[in-house]
């Protein structure tokens, strides 16, 4: 590749090849903006059990097929068919001012039913049988970011999602902790010394763009943000806190189109009734404490949260009071100006089922991407998303 | 062979060298290498202690679920064990070029799996054929109970063929992208019908499962099986070429260079002997070229296990492996899929540079980088340092810095560079290295440790 090649190829060419001077510019750069409109992903990781997430509490079928499994008491009724978990009781006013939007049976083609491989097909929006080796907001990132920090997963290390071909975003689990490795002075006074000159040491070049990008974005994101501006009380737990930092994040206003976030432990084949039911908790508690915060800070409109996992699981319980691996799962969409809240589409069949015993699936989650990327983001979903997918009516 | 030569071979053969080791080798280009490939004859498997397994049977899961999850939480805790096995032998290779060429096959016949049985059988049979022949290797990975599972070669039935295999068998193990023919894919997959296990992990062929019709493969018909399918593969030379492009990137130089490529698919494709092909590869004079040196961007093993090579270093606890490699990117016998770790560039962003930046000093000298000045301004904000991050320190390490230090002995320290830094270093860094005071060839090591130079090999 040539010098001309190499610069056009890099994202970050516009602004990152001259340093040390440039190290100070970087910073003062006027913000490009990306638009204002942000992404918020939740991650159910495990394999949550959708089917005792939103109950079908009027089917005999769910009744039967779980005898002691099924939710029975405190079912918070929505409507003729369907009801909350007990757990999810922070989220009903959400529902009721029509800034949820449940998509039931969202899933793809051919299921995989491996927790790790289901992942890597949500994450990176490949079929069943393609493997692709970047994430779909990698991808995006790709195309319309230009610093790290546009994606920021509250995680040590970065998913699949979020590394794109040529372009990553950001990981950290403290951002306070970033910042002090970034700012060792031994680093400082390599990268004041550091000549660029001579481009044809490609790896070289990349290892101290790669170098320049990470001081800056620790130091932004350390610089930028206020931690004074999120005051809603938020449980006491670990997802709560990545989602009180994202707050801290979009309260201050960073540069940051894309949050990742996570919660793990739905893989709950064993008594997965009070499992399934703290962590459910967890998830509408520290949601509903987001939310608020995001209120306050006059922000909520400009936000949208979306919720997934891997899979739903068996429509049968299992002999061990739990439920085994399945398919298609509802999706939770969270905003302000939602085109359809509430129930999106209706639940799909509990006799009709597959081969397994599994629901199937009725809405591609490509389709939910693609809707996010061209009605949310603004942007063609084509490059990013691979296969032609329907637009949705949801957003 | 000049010691930059020496260094490189040790590099991309091995996980690096140090001086005292290279005093003991010849000049003699055809003496060192052929010193290699011998003292890689022998094969040395990684075994655990899994008695708690015998006994057991099929039936005695399926009618005892407690059983099965106990097996499986230990299970899970074996596969760690086996991982940090895995990184002590890296680090203490008894064949040190097997053990390469193994990290090598795992990226290309990429595999992951729950039982720890499996994953040790699989990880031995590419230690196995690491150095071997390369058609013997390919069936018999296509029989491995972990690939069998993990490319859903058990739902791969008479009528009811699963592809998956099938495709991955060609696209990324034999021949690349667009090689074959959707029908090919179909017919292939056909002839892997039945391929079974036991509760062992021996291979078991299911007959009924089997499809016995002919089928036509690459315009050829027969009665195939897979064995006769992976023959006709490689009678294509584009397989002997895929491998070596494979080989090369890895071992010479993440740019490919298609004449360099070409003349090892000619040696390749005469016996499919990997042996060969790598004996082809390090005698050659374009492997010592000098855009070949420094060129490769370390895997986060080649990193960690390199820096325990010049610097032996003990971990008080053994999960400090696990979160090392998780920071970096790459935890082993944890792919990310199929298609393996991209590698190069790919192991690099933002997050993993600043982590890279900052281990060796972390492992060896709590978290310190000395700065040039020296005298009182330095001990203080040595003292200041150390009381700050007193307890703090993420990992628990015993850095044996006199072995270090007898290992460098024959080095000045203001060559160090020489030694530890495997390319180009920037000017402007170059100028900066100049300034430093160099008292101390610790302190040294560890400034050097912590450039990006310091990622290449």
């Amino acid at each position: 590749m040539d010098r001309r090649k190499f610069i056009k190829k890099s994202a970050l060419a516009s602004s990152l090849f001259f340093v040390p001077n440039f190290v100070k510019a970087f910073e003062s750069v006027a913000k490009e903006r990306l638009g204002y409109k942000r992404l918020v992903i939740i991650q159910l990781a495990g394999g949550n059990d959708g089917l005792n997430t939103i109950i079908p509490h009027n089917n005999d079928i769910y009744f039967n097929a779980r005898p002691r499994l099924a939710i029975t008491k405190d079912i918070i009724k929505l409507n003729d068919d369907l009801g909350f978990h007990p757990s999810l009781a922070p989220l009903r006013s959400l529902f009721d001012n029509g800034e949820l939007s449940i998509i039931n049976n969202v899933g793809y083609p051919n299921p995989v039913r491996s927790h790790f491989r289901s992942m890597d097909i949500w994450q990176t929006a490949s079929s069943s049988d393609e493997y692709l080796q970047s994430g779909w907001l990698g991808r995006y990132l790709d195309t319309h970011g230009d610093k790290p920090y546009n994606a920021i997963e509250t995680d040590e290390t970065l998913s699949l999602a979020l590394k794109g071909e040529h372009f990553n975003g950001i990981a950290t689990n403290d951002y306070r902790v970033l910042y002090n490795t970034s700012k060792d002075p031994y680093f400082k006074n390599v990268l004041n010394h550091y000549n660029d000159t001579h481009l044809s040491e490609h790896n070289l070049g990349y290892l101290y763009q790669t170098m320049i990008e990470a001081k800056s974005s620790a130091n932004y994101i350390y610089e930028n943000t206020k931690v004074k501006l999120s005051q809603e009380d938020y449980p006491q737990n670990h997802f709560a806190r990545q989602l009180k930092t994202v707050a801290q994040f979009i309260n201050s206003g960073l540069d940051t189109k894309v949050f990742y976030t996570s919660l793990g432990g739905f893989d709950t084949h064993v008594n997965q009734e009070n499992k399934q039911s703290r962590l459910l908790s967890h998830y509408a508690e520290s949601v509903s404490a987001f939310v608020k915060d995001l209120k306050r800070n006059e922000i909520f409109e400009d936000t949208l949260i979306l919720t997934f996992s891997e899979f739903g699981r068996r429509v049968k319980q299992n002999a061990a009071n739990g439920t085994d691996h399945g398919t298609a799962n509802n999706v939770f969409v969270i905003g302000k100006n939602l085109k359809r809240a509430g129930f999106y589409n209706d639940l799909a069949s509990l006799s009709d089922l597959d081969e397994n015993g599994d629901l199937k699936y009725s809405i591609d989650f490509r389709s939910v991407y693609a809707t996010i990327l061209s009605q949310w983001m603004d942007v063609s979903a084509e490059e990013i998303i691979p296969t032609k997918q329907k637009i949705l009516e949801f957003i | 062979m000049n010691q930059k030569e020496l260094q490189h071979l040790y590099w991309r053969a091995g996980f690096g060298t140090h001086p005292k080791q290279q005093k003991t080798n010849t000049n003699d280009r055809k003496r060192v290498v052929d010193t290699l490939f011998k003292n890689s004859k022998a094969i040395t498997s990684i075994s655990l202690d899994l008695s708690y397994l015998e006994g057991i049977s099929a039936i005695d899961l399926k009618n005892n679920p407690k059983l099965t999850k106990e097996l499986s939480d230990k299970g899970k805790k074996k596969i760690l064990d086996y991982n940090y096995a895995w990184i002590h032998r890296l680090i203490n290779p008894k064949e040190l070029l097997r053990e390469r060429m193994t990290l090598f096959w795992t990226n290309h016949f990429v595999c992951r799996n729950k039982n720890i049985l499996f994953v040790q059988q699989y990880n031995n049979t590419l230690r196995t054929n690491a150095l071997g022949d390369f058609r013997t290797f390919v069936k018999a990975i296509s029989k491995e109970p972990a690939m069998l599972h993990y490319l859903n070669a058990k739902q791969n039935r008479k009528h009811k063929p699963n592809e998956n295999f099938a495709r991955e068998l060609m696209e990324l193990f034999t021949l690349g992208e667009g090689q074959y023919s959707e029908n090919d894919i179909k017919e292939c997959a056909r002839a892997f019908t039945g391929y079974n296990h036991d509760f062992k992990g021996n291979f078991r062929l299911r007959r009924k499962q089997h499809d016995y019709e002919q089928k036509t493969f690459f315009g050829i018909t027969g009665n195939f099986d897979g064995d006769a399918i992976i023959d006709i593969i490689l009678e294509s030379k584009q397989c002997a070429l895929f491998i070596s492009d494979k080989i090369y990137r890895y071992f010479v130089n993440p740019q490919p260079n298609k004449k360099h490529i070409e003349s090892m698919s000619d040696v390749f494709f005469k016996d499919y002997n990997i042996e060969n092909l790598m004996r082809f590869v390090f005698m050659s004079d374009w492997f010592y070229d000098e855009e070949n040196m420094g060129s490769k961007i370390k895997s986060p093993i080649e990193f960690l296990v390199g820096i325990a090579n010049t610097v032996p270093v003990k971990f008080e606890r053994e999960k400090d492996f696990l979160k090392i490699q998780k920071l970096l990117g790459q935890t082993l016998l944890d792919p990310p899929n199929v298609a393996g770790w991209k590698g190069n560039k790919a192991w690099i962003d933002a997050n993993t540079i600043m982590v890279r930046l900052k281990l060796p000093s972390l492992l060896l000298n709590n978290a310190m980088i000395s700065l040039k000045e020296d005298g009182d301004f330095n001990d203080n904000f040595k003292k200041k340092f150390f009381k700050r991050n007193k307890g703090k320190l993420p990992f628990k390490t015993l850095p044996d810095w006199d072995k270090f230090l007898t290992n460098f002995k024959s080095v000045k320290t203001e060559n160090l560079q020489d030694v530890i830094i495997q390319g180009n270093i920037n000017k402007g860094t170059l100028a900066y290295l100049e300034t430093l005071n160099k008292k101390s060839k610790q302190d040294y090591c560890i400034q050097l440790m912590s450039l990006p130079e310091y990622q290449m090999c």
